[in-house]
């Protein structure tokens, strides 16, 4: 750590308006929350109606969105407008409000998670809301009440296909997050933190210097046993393939959202790229080292946006080559292999914890 | 575990190579075989009114109407209603009507598409192909008649 | 040699005279007919089940490939065509008349299982009402429809009206029981998995199926009366490629070929027969494509690379079909006693564009292995789903690459040998698995074989004397078939057998026209496959039958 350390967002914020005391935190932590909320919000709308079809695309041999603008670019408000300007049709019999607060609550379950990720410097600004003592168990607090949404949704929609899609998801939820978060403690047991700057921080030292390449100790790198299995919970957490079963197209039609259209559907739609870009951020913060790359520091906030690009090129290439699960064998990876594993994870690296410390 | 890295490979290599198979219609019109079956072209010049045509399709597709001496005075075709079977062209004795290579057509309702003999002689040809040419070599197999029992329907 | 069966021929009773089946049969025997393709026994119409269990179990015919129904001047008449899995080749008919008046005839449903939707259709469309039928109800039309279409008093002008009462709330099945924790879903006729518009009502219980049934039709054209109103010599030949439409054509093309010509007695050239082989092989190759891709569909999911990558390489054998046929799909190639055209000029240029779509071919097979089959996942989905046992299939008339995939030694190509097959070397492909992942392998090896006839057609013609090209055998412009023959012919499609019943009344068009769609009797074993199992392996199992609504509704 060279220099004096950034500054969170939100202080930089209140700083620069020169804003003190209670009024400067609240207003800087709202203004730097918009900021940030809205960074992520721009990348869903990139990846909704443009980056996903285009990557689609190329791994089926295809050009897709080329008409509208340089690159199809014009599609994302084209899109917009078309979805929007759909009318919102709500099933008669549809258990209310719960139909509606659903597709709030997914879209913003993501972008609470968002609040404690560190997401790496940019310039004089340390990108990251809040960085409480225990913000590493937060994130999954936040993350996992997107499945309350999803049985909300499949419940109050009236329909069958939204209840199996609905049941499905908490059963497959329930299933992978155990497991997430038993991997996922296997890293607070190597940082010793819960703190995610602390995490981040613990994963700076080169862990082993080949040829003049310093590879750095990510987590990855350290225990690419934990990184597999949480990069398979985290998979089946925000159902996409080979996990995509609560969503299921040419089972269930679309699962929970069959009967959300216009409004409704995009906040659905914008919650689960979200959800795919918090995966990406939590991956990203526990086991690539978060911000850091190559470079100079103030620009890490640009690695952390390629890695959780690139989690979301990886969930897009499974999409396009791996079949999906039976329901059953789904809950049975889980529960009988995945939790197993976890476990002996955790106390593996306990043990390697407790020897080399 | 191998066989699912294989079909990451398999796809990685495809949106690696970087080909792709979309044809960019209308910039790019695609090609078309020469026996291709589109849109009617009818010549009331070579029309000899033998109903021959009206006669052998399938689904009513062809209406003429001639005068009280046999003289042809309409010739319509539902090219909506048409099932591109190509009879008409294969019956016909003297080319009168042919399937260009034209597959580009549209109309407000589905009664423009019944067409005129008028209309049905500005059919444009598809890319210049004229199909009585580009058909050419294949003509004498169906023009020729059949020994036993031959009538002209 | 590939073409020999194996073994196993000689425990069947030999090659049967119509004198011991009468025999066999008895007094049930009230007259004799003679058809085209096999000796037709009358038989009375109480004595229906009887007469067939006999058959089945004593002369082994095992398969009921089609229940014709028909009605005449005086009388309406059902035939049920046998034949033997072991032999196609042997045939008997049996037929039921039935009084004009009160057509009444005892069901086979209790002897061949498949016999009951093909019942259903002919009570739908010819109204003969089967005495003992486990459910006699439409299954085309509605149930409000009113008379019989193909009945000679149909009355094609009257309005059909549903009445609002008889159109039932579709929901109001789930309140059938209320202590009951099944749920009931309509899987379709609008469903990302139905492959058209196919309606399932299924019943549930959790994820698991307890009972499904298919409520077909909603595709029904009456290809049957089509025909019927068209003439043998040309006005036919461009609707076979609209019964199984997924650019599976020329085989069905062939289908109603084969079977006209045999009626009419016209004798093909070589030369056509070769160019029919290559083309009826190149739309095999498109349509298991297709069938291919639908099930990575089913099975991956609707953004799968594999469904795209068969799409492409189905595009290319359409290209060389556009190319020899002049059209994608709707290809009205095949003529009465030949082919219309020859092969497309130059031809060095078609030769070498096939060469170069078949020298292609199996790195795009092993591009399939490598994303499809010998994916784990894929596998733990397939294998062992949807099991259709061997005798259960035999029972349902199931064909074609679903009775293959369960063990079942059948293919016409080889066992009825029509066209140009039996003077090729391939091989029939059979897998042992009975299950999903069995059906979609035999597929997928089945492309192979057709490639390796597409390549013999290919040498053949290159080297065949230019003089000696004759595409069409002289047929009159005007086929007036003898009087009161009867056919039933089939050929290997791409879903299995299908068959063609035509009856000529000495008029230039068929007094009866009946289709035997492959797709209609193998969508039948589907509650079989599915009952027990869970949603997704059920849509799997649909998957894997490999249905085309145009062809089961016609």
């Amino acid at each position: 750590m060279s220099l004096a350390p950034a500054q969170l967002f939100p202080e930089f914020v209140a700083n620069a308006l020169g804003l003190p005391g209670i009024a400067g935190e609240i207003v800087g932590a709202l203004i730097a929350a918009f900021l940030v909320g809205n960074v992520m919000l721009t990348f869903t709308g990139v990846a909704g109606p443009w980056a996903k079809r285009k990557i689609t695309a190329a791994f089926t041999d295809r050009i897709a969105v080329n008409r509208i603008g340089p690159f199809g670019l014009l599609i994302i408000p084209a899109a917009a407008v078309q979805l929007l300007a759909k009318e919102l049709i709500i099933p008669e019999g549809a258990d209310r409000p719960s139909y509606d607060l659903a597709p709030i609550v997914l879209p913003a379950s993501a972008l609470l998670g968002f609040a404690v990720i560190p997401m790496g410097n940019l310039g004089p600004i340390n990108v990251q809301l809040a960085d409480p003592e225990v913000g590493f168990a937060l994130v999954f607090a936040f993350a996992s009440i997107a499945s309350i949404s999803l049985v909300m949704a499949g419940y109050a929609s009236n329909n069958k296909y939204s209840l199996l899609g609905g049941l499905r998801a908490v059963a497959q939820n329930l299933a992978y997050e155990i497991p997430l978060i038993v991997t996922a403690m296997s890293v607070v047991v190597f940082a010793g933190t819960l703190q995610t700057s602390g995490i981040v921080a613990a994963q700076q030292e080169a862990l082993v210097t080949l040829g003049g390449i310093t590879i750095p100790s990510w987590y990855a790198f350290v225990n690419p046993f934990a990184f597999l299995l949480f990069l398979t919970a985290n998979m089946a957490e925000i159902g996409r393939n080979p996990f995509d079963i609560p969503e299921a197209p040419t089972e269930i039609v679309a699962g929970y959202q069959t009967e959300y259209s216009s409004a409704y559907f995009v906040l659905f739609y914008l919650g689960e790229f979200l959800h795919i870009f918090l995966g990406g951020a939590i991956l990203t913060m526990a086991f690539l080292g978060g911000a850091s790359g190559p470079g100079p520091e103030s620009i890490g906030f640009v690695w952390f946006v390629v890695k959780i690009w690139a989690f979301f090129l990886f969930t897009q290439w499974c999409r396009a080559a791996m079949p999906r699960f039976r329901i059953d064998q789904l809950i049975e990876v889980g529960w009988k292999g995945m939790l197993v594993l976890s476990f002996a994870n955790l106390v593996l690296t306990a043990v390697l914890v407790g020897v080399t410390v | 575990m191998i066989g699912l890295l294989k079909s990451m490979a398999t796809t990685m290599k495809h949106a690696l190579d970087g080909s792709t198979f979309t044809v960019e219609y209308p910039e790019t019109a695609p090609e078309v075989s020469p026996r291709f079956r589109g849109v009617h072209k009818f010549s009331q010049e070579r029309c000899i009114w033998c109903r021959q045509c009206e006669n052998v399709c399938p689904n009513d597709t062809i209406q003429i109407v001639q005068d009280d001496q046999r003289n042809g005075e309409q010739y319509n075709l539902h090219i909506g209603q048409c099932i591109y079977c190509r009879l008409c062209e294969e019956v016909c004795p003297v080319d009168a009507i042919l399937l260009t290579q034209n597959f580009e057509f549209t109309a407000d309702t589905k009664d423009d598409f019944v067409y005129n003999k008028e209309q049905l002689k500005n059919v444009p040809w598809y890319k210049g192909i004229d199909p009585l040419n580009s058909r050419n070599p294949d003509r004498n197999a169906w023009v020729g008649e059949g020994d036993g029992e031959v009538d002209y329907q | 040699m590939s073409l020999e069966k194996p073994e196993a021929d000689e425990a069947v009773v030999p090659a049967d005279d119509a004198e011991d089946i009468a025999a066999l049969l008895g007094e049930n025997v009230i007259g004799r007919e003679e058809h085209v393709n096999a000796p037709g026994f009358v038989v009375r119409p109480d004595a229906v089940q009887d007469t067939l269990s006999t058959l089945k179990d004593e002369a082994g015919y095992d398969h009921l490939s089609v229940v014709t129904a028909q009605e005449y001047e005086n009388r309406y008449e059902s035939i049920y065509h046998l034949k033997k899995y072991d032999d196609p080749t042997q045939e008997v008919s049996v037929v039921v008349p039935a009084d004009k008046e009160n057509p009444v005839s005892e069901s086979g449903a209790g002897v061949f299982t498949t016999a009951d939707w093909h019942e259903r259709e002919a009570y739908d469309l010819v109204g003969i009402d089967y005495e003992g039928h486990p459910d006699l109800k439409r299954i085309l039309l509605p149930e409000t429809w009113q008379g019989h279409p193909l009945s000679m008093d149909y009355d094609q002008d009257q309005p059909q009206v549903v009445s609002l009462s008889e159109h039932a709330n579709p929901l109001q099945d789930d309140y059938k029981d209320a202590e009951s924790d099944t749920m009931f879903v309509n899987i379709g006729p609008h469903h990302p998995a139905t492959h058209g518009v196919l309606h399932l009502k299924t019943t549930l219980d959790g994820e698991q199926v307890a009972d499904v049934e298919s409520d077909i039709g909603y595709l029904h054209r009456s290809e049957e009366q089509m025909a019927q109103n068209g003439t043998y010599r040309y006005q036919i030949m461009p609707y076979p490629d609209r019964w199984d439409y997924i650019s599976a054509g020329l085989l069905n093309e062939y289908a109603y070929a084969r079977a006209a010509e045999d009626l009419a007695d016209i004798d093909v050239p070589e030369y056509a027969q070769v160019i029919r082989t290559m083309g009826a092989e190149m739309c095999r190759i498109a349509a298991h494509m297709l069938a291919l891709a639908t099930f990575a569909l089913d099975v991956n999911g609707d953004f799968t690379a594999t469904f795209m990558y068969a799409i492409n390489d189905r595009e290319q054998v359409q290209n060389l079909l556009e190319d020899l046929t002049g059209q994608r799909m709707m290809f009205n190639y095949f003529r009465l006693g030949g082919v219309v055209w020859d092969l497309p000029e130059p031809r060095e240029e078609f030769f070498s564009k096939t060469r170069d779509f078949l020298d292609q071919l199996p790195e795009s097979v092993e591009e399939y292995h490598d994303l499809l089959t010998s994916n784990e996942i894929f596998q733990m989905r397939t294998v062992d789903t949807g099991i259709l046992p061997p005798e259960v299939a035999k029972d349902y008339g199931a064909t074609g690459p679903v009775a293959r995939g369960s063990g079942v030694d059948y293919d016409l190509r080889r066992d009825d040998p029509y066209g140009y097959y039996d003077e090729l070397d391939w091989d029939v492909v059979t897998e042992d698995g009975c299950d999903n992942y069995a059906r979609l392998l035999v597929r997928m090896r089945e492309v192979e074989e057709s490639a390796k006839i597409i390549e013999q057609c290919i040498d053949l013609l290159e080297d065949w004397p230019d003089e000696e090209r004759t595409i069409q055998a002289n047929v009159p412009r005007t086929l007036r078939p003898d009087d009161d023959t009867e056919i039933y012919r089939a050929v290997e499609a791409a879903k299995g057998e299908l068959g063609i019943y035509m009856r000529a009344d000495g008029t230039d068009k068929p007094a009866r026209f009946k289709i035997r769609s492959p797709c209609f009797s193998n969508l039948q074993t589907l509650p079989e496959m599915a009952q027990g199992e869970y949603i997704p392996d059920m849509i799997a199992a649909l998957g894997s039958l490999d249905i085309v609504l145009g062809e089961v509704d016609r």
